[in-house]
């Protein structure tokens, strides 16, 4: 793999001191098979999606096998772009129309990695929103598991997001990045979503007349 | 007809070109390895494992649990079809609180080195089971942590420092000076820091904070961080955010590159082990350093070989075995 700075003297031949022929074959075949998964998760995983070919042959022959051990990742850890995603992001359920009991916010006063997980659900939650397979799945399950805390069979699912702070900037507020209403009803499990209030382009009045133009009178 | 001559009369230059890249695998894969640095991996693997471990601890059954916000149905419909999970079968909260706090005592055996050839797959297993039960929880930590504890589990991490090793102390068995497991264990813990250090900085580079150099200072601003104190520093110069963070870039694609070569390796191996811990605390996540930092542990603590192994007793399979460590470590 690489060459010693040293002088190099011979090693004696790995056979007289390792594993038989046999055992070097398989073993090396199962680590060229374990390297190029991993060179395929890390194309394939990434956020940026990925082409078909590398998607099929590692869906097929590959994440069958890699993803029960937990080694079928892309391993993309940007870190940070200063981008809405990487905002900090809270959960807030609340009994709905109810305000004289308190709401849960999660992860609240935590720290450390225990806040960052709720951080990552509620994280999830909105992140969701753009993936059709799993769009409101979370928010109804966390919906329904905070029925007994809080109770009531009726809660609010917010997550809350408050943007990185720019340099020489005050930190921006939270604000709202997913809402839903979680109910049972008859027996079923409600999800109702409150989409965001969509923004509008602002009302215009009629055209101011040109100066030294014709004035028309406005109906 | 040249003056260059051929490396021998018989073999064509590629074919001595593939044996040399044959040859080369051959040292890099089975020259038995120095088991000593895989004994520190386990004792860091071990250590983060059960920090992991207990941040998950105060809200088990919230998540998990039969109550709990993550019902098994729902993440069975959330995470990958491949997904399997011991959770799956834990359908009470006293089962989910059995395996969860097994996964504990696994991890605790795995840093004292007791039982370590069951025990280091085995916590692998259960961590992985862990991950699968929420996906939707696991961070960098958590994914970096699963491909330590798999590489542990193929090399023989409890021949040194360890209960394991006393115990053979005392029933008189000698340590055995080397393995191509540990070779293989070694390679593969190389491989994989590279690895996710060059998919890492490939996604930070698809982004203009890692290019207009501001990366750093929302590092830093995030209420996560563990460096909060650089905040008036970072805010008060520009250029002194622009430096951390092409330094970060420059560390990664060092580290991702210069691992590969003898010249450089030991240098940039214990460069890492100061480096991913910095960053780990930067970014919020000091958990995750400390487990990069493992990756880079072998190439920074393993013997140096200076090309000629020294025959020590034999191995498991009789064979004589060299006492040096793995031939990388120059």
């Amino acid at each position: 793999m690489h060459q010693s700075s040293r002088p190099h003297r011979p090693f004696p031949p790995p056979a007289a001191c390792g594993p038989s022929e046999k055992v070097r074959a398989i073993v090396s075949g199962a680590i060229a098979v374990c390297l190029l998964g991993t060179l395929l998760s890390i194309a394939g995983d990434s956020d940026s999606g990925s082409s078909a070919i590398v998607r099929t042959v590692k869906g097929r022959l590959f994440s069958p096998w890699m993803t029960p051990p937990w080694l079928d990742h892309g391993f993309d850890y940007r870190l940070t772009y200063g981008a809405p995603e990487d905002a900090e992001h809270a959960l807030e359920v609340r009994r709905h129309g109810d305000d004289r009991v308190g709401p849960a916010s999660l992860p609240g006063t935590l720290t450390g990695e225990r806040a960052a997980r709720w951080e990552r659900l509620a994280r999830a939650i909105a992140l969701d929103v753009d993936d059709a397979d799993r769009d409101g799945l979370l928010a109804a399950a966390v919906g329904r598991g905070m029925f007994d805390d809080l109770g009531g069979e009726d809660v609010t699912v917010r997550v809350l997001r408050t943007l990185p702070t720019d340099r020489g900037g005050a930190a921006p507020a939270a604000t709202p990045a997913y809402t839903a209403r979680v109910r049972m009803a008859r027996g079923e499990l409600q999800l109702l979503r409150q989409e965001a209030r969509a923004e509008v382009a602002p009302l215009v009045g009629p055209p101011a007349p040109r100066p030294g133009g014709p004035t028309k009178a406005v109906p | 007809m040249s003056t260059r001559h051929a490396p021998t009369a018989a073999s064509p230059p590629a074919q001595h070109g593939l044996a040399a890249v044959a040859e080369a695998w051959e040292r890099f894969w089975f020259f038995p390895a120095d088991a000593r640095p895989l004994a520190l991996v386990r004792i860091v693997a071990a250590v983060a494992a059960l920090a992991l471990w207990w941040s998950y601890a105060a809200d088990v059954q919230a998540w998990f649990g039969p109550q709990g916000v993550l019902a098994a149905d729902t993440v069975r419909q959330w995470r990958s079809p491949a997904g399997v999970s011991l959770y799956d079968v834990a359908t009470s909260a006293l089962a989910v609180a059995v395996l969860f706090h097994a996964t504990a005592v696994v991890f605790l055996l795995l840093l004292v080195g007791l039982g370590t050839t069951v025990v280091a797959p085995l916590a692998a297993v259960l961590w992985a089971s862990l991950l699968h039960r929420g996906p939707m929880l696991a961070g960098p930590a958590d994914d970096c942590l699963a491909v330590l504890l798999w590489c542990l589990a193929i090399g023989p991490a409890g021949w040194h420092l360890s209960c394991d090793r006393w115990l053979c102390d005392r029933a008189g068995r000698p340590t055995p000076p080397g393995s191509f497991r540990a070779a293989v264990s070694r390679g593969l813990l190389q491989s994989y820091g590279s690895a996710i250090t060059v998919a890492a900085v490939l996604a930070q580079l698809k982004g203009d904070a890692w290019w207009d150099g501001l990366a750093a200072w929302y590092l830093a601003a995030s209420p996560q961080s563990r460096c909060s104190g650089l905040v008036p520093l970072l805010e008060g110069s520009e250029y002194l955010t622009n430096l951390l963070t092409h330094a970060i870039t420059a560390f990664e694609i060092l580290f991702a590159v210069g691992i590969w070569f003898a010249a450089t390796q030991r240098l940039v191996a214990r460069i890492a082990l100061v480096a991913w811990p910095l960053i780990g605390l930067l970014a919020g996540m000091p958990v995750w350093g400390v487990v990069m930092a493992a990756f880079a542990l072998p190439v920074a603590v393993g013997p140096v070989n200076h090309g000629q192994p020294r025959i020590g007793p034999a191995d498991e399979r009789g064979s004589p075995l060299p006492t040096a460590a793995h031939p990388s470590a120059s």
